[in-house]
């Protein structure tokens, strides 16, 4: 079986434009449990030691005060009452969300004009390209903040910018309005090389053949983008809303090192607010902060069963 | 219109805009790398040292120190991002193709490591890590992140996209679940392979918090590890601290270089049927 003969097999005589595609149907075959969970059981059991049982330990240590002066004390839920009913928690969850709403969709929607770009190229340019986008990714979370930090300096790289548009100086880090979206910034720089591989890697993977056809029906580009490119990269589109979202809801080390939560509370994302609380080290931190990481597990974890149903509602994605 | 001319000329000028907005960052810390401990931090903005001065780079790499940490943590990157690829693809065909007992129940269970912060398991992992015996091992680097949930999901999303009907007929010819995953679906894997290889290979590369916390043996250091010693002990270095990073970061351009070929045109990824 070589890879043109699976090329063959696509649904070719399909109107491109319409998105509608038939249903996969899973190969019928008896149940395979034996071989399935032989593929399965060295993740499962991978994620079972150190990933699954951490945390089913941690939700039992969440129902114990812990200090490091004494034996830990039996409290139930208490913790779990403390946090939910601390105005923090919830302001940095808001903050995560909206950290979230500033870099996920920018990212996608850059990344997929640049790889449309990119695809457009010729080898050798293009070749050029997948390597430079990638390259922001290897810089460290620490190297990439201490940048922006000097770039939002009064008299740094982003006010000279402003100034040959006779606007500002702003004061980037310094004003709750502005500093949450200049810490997106290097947010959507370090992530973005990644997203346009991945989407780059599914635009050339839609058959050739669907927009020529479109356009001989008079498509325009746009239309081509919506009822050709986005449907089709339906399951990676998918992939970087989920990834994307529970990756910066828990962004962290930009905001501890460029602005520590400040000002006035304005990126005091949900891990740092969990972080200072730990730091904080009054006698409860260490159990308060466990239990108010296990409460920001649970709103992650709503929010992305929200995002599956949303993609997954019309049948697109399916196994 | 005279598009023949004018459309190389249009991508030439948007190739040359996008590489400085997304290099100029990295061309900072670079040469970052050249500048006096003080002169970093210098307010308003300069670009290029005044003077420039070999002394941060030439002093990291005559640093052995440094040497072993890239090589230490270089070694075990490969091996991780090779783990984790074969323990993730696998799991991921199952899901894509195979009907089981117990499946959804698995599914949930294999994707719910995604949304868990990391700050929920720390503790309770290290006390895992420290019970198992396995501080200051290579193993406790390597062993605890290999299978993961996003990157099985990604797979699986590719997999889902591979024509049923090629997979139909080797059954008929007798081909079993393990000759189909080994010889359809891994060589035609490398795109994905690629894109979360790399992604796997830059966690470990760039992991700190780990590292720190299981890792004392100076043998064992890794390399975001070693480059944090410049903030902390030794003080703020920052001409250091970017002479470091940006050495750091040479393995894995190369890696780069060599890769990016195998996201080419007519690698099947992303669900087309």
């Amino acid at each position: 079986m070589t890879p043109t003969v699976a090329q063959k097999v696509p649904v070719r005589s399909q109107p491109p434009g319409k998105a509608k595609r038939r249903r996969t149907v899973v190969a019928p075959h008896r149940r395979d449990n034996r071989t399935a969970y032989l593929m399965i059981a060295p993740m499962v059991i991978l994620l079972g030691i150190f990933v699954i049982w951490p945390l089913i330990y941690s939700v039992y240590l969440s129902t114990f005060e812990i200090s490091f002066y004494q034996e830990p004390v039996f409290v139930g839920l208490d913790f779990y009452r403390y946090v939910l009913e601390s105005p923090e928690f919830w302001h940095s969850i808001v903050i995560g969300l909206y950290y979230a709403l500033l870099t996920v969709p920018t990212t996608i929607v850059m990344a997929l004009l640049l790889a449309s770009f990119i695809k457009s190229l010729s080898r050798r340019a293009a070749a050029f390209m997948k390597t430079t986008v990638y390259l922001p990714a290897v810089v460290s979370t620490v190297v990439a903040s201490v940048l922006f930090v000097f770039i939002y300096q009064d008299e740094g790289v982003g006010n000279w910018l402003l100034g040959m548009l006779s606007v500002g100086p702003v004061n980037w880090l310094n004003d709750p309005h502005v500093a949450l979206p200049a810490i997106a910034v290097p947010g959507i720089w370090l992530g973005f090389g990644v997203t346009t591989l991945i989407l780059l890697a599914g635009l050339l993977d839609i058959p050739e053949n669907y927009y020529e056809q479109a356009q001989l029906d008079g498509a325009g580009p746009f239309q081509r983008m919506f009822y050709i490119t986005i449907p089709l990269l339906k399951n990676v589109l998918l992939y970087l809303f989920v990834t994307g979202f529970t990756l910066a809801i828990q962004m962290f080390d930009l905001p501890l090192i460029m602005t520590g939560g400040g000002p006035v509370e304005a990126t005091n994302t949900p891990n740092l607010y969990i972080f200072n609380s730990f730091r904080d080290l009054t006698p409860y931190a260490t159990s308060f902060s466990l239990t108010a990481s296990l409460l920001l597990f649970v709103v992650i974890g709503a929010i992305s069963v929200v995002v599956f149903r949303l993609i997954r509602s019309d049948k697109a994605v399916d196994g | 219109m005279t598009p023949r001319v004018l459309r190389p000329t249009a991508n030439a000028l948007l190739i040359v805009l996008i590489s400085v907005t997304i290099m100029f960052p990295l061309a900072w810390m670079a040469i970052a790398g050249f500048k006096g401990r003080t002169e970093v931090l210098r307010s308003p903005f300069q670009f290029f040292p005044d003077m420039w001065s070999f002394d941060n780079y030439s002093r990291i790499l005559q640093d052995p120190e440094f040497m072993r940490a890239m090589g230490i943590t270089f070694v075990g990157a490969l091996i991780f991002t090779a783990l984790s690829l074969a323990v993730n693809s696998l799991a991921a065909y199952a899901f894509a193709r195979l009907e089981f007992r117990g499946k959804r129940f698995w599914w949930v269970y294999c994707i719910t490591p995604m949304f868990i912060p990391m700050m929920a398991i720390m503790l309770t992992s290290f006390m895992v890590v420290t019970k198992l015996n396995m501080l200051n091992t290579l193993a406790v680097l390597i062993i605890p992140g290999v299978a993961s949930g996003a990157q099985m999901f990604f797979i699986r999303q590719f997999y889902l996209g591979f024509p049923v009907a090629v997979e139909e007929a080797a059954m008929i010819d007798g081909a079993s679940r393990w000759q189909i995953f080994l010889r359809l679906f891994l060589p035609q894997s490398a795109a994905p392979f690629v894109v979360m290889g790399i992604a796997s290979y830059l966690a470990y590369w760039n992991a700190y918090v780990w590292p720190v916390l299981t890792i004392t043996d100076p043998n064992l250091t890794q390399i975001m590890q070693f480059l944090g010693t410049f903030r902390s002990t030794r003080g703020n270095d920052w001409g250091m601290l970017m002479a470091g990073s940006t050495l750091a970061s040479v393995p894995t351009i190369f890696l780069l270089l060599i890769f990016q070929r195998f996201i080419v045109n007519g690698v099947r990824i992303s669900g087309i049927k």
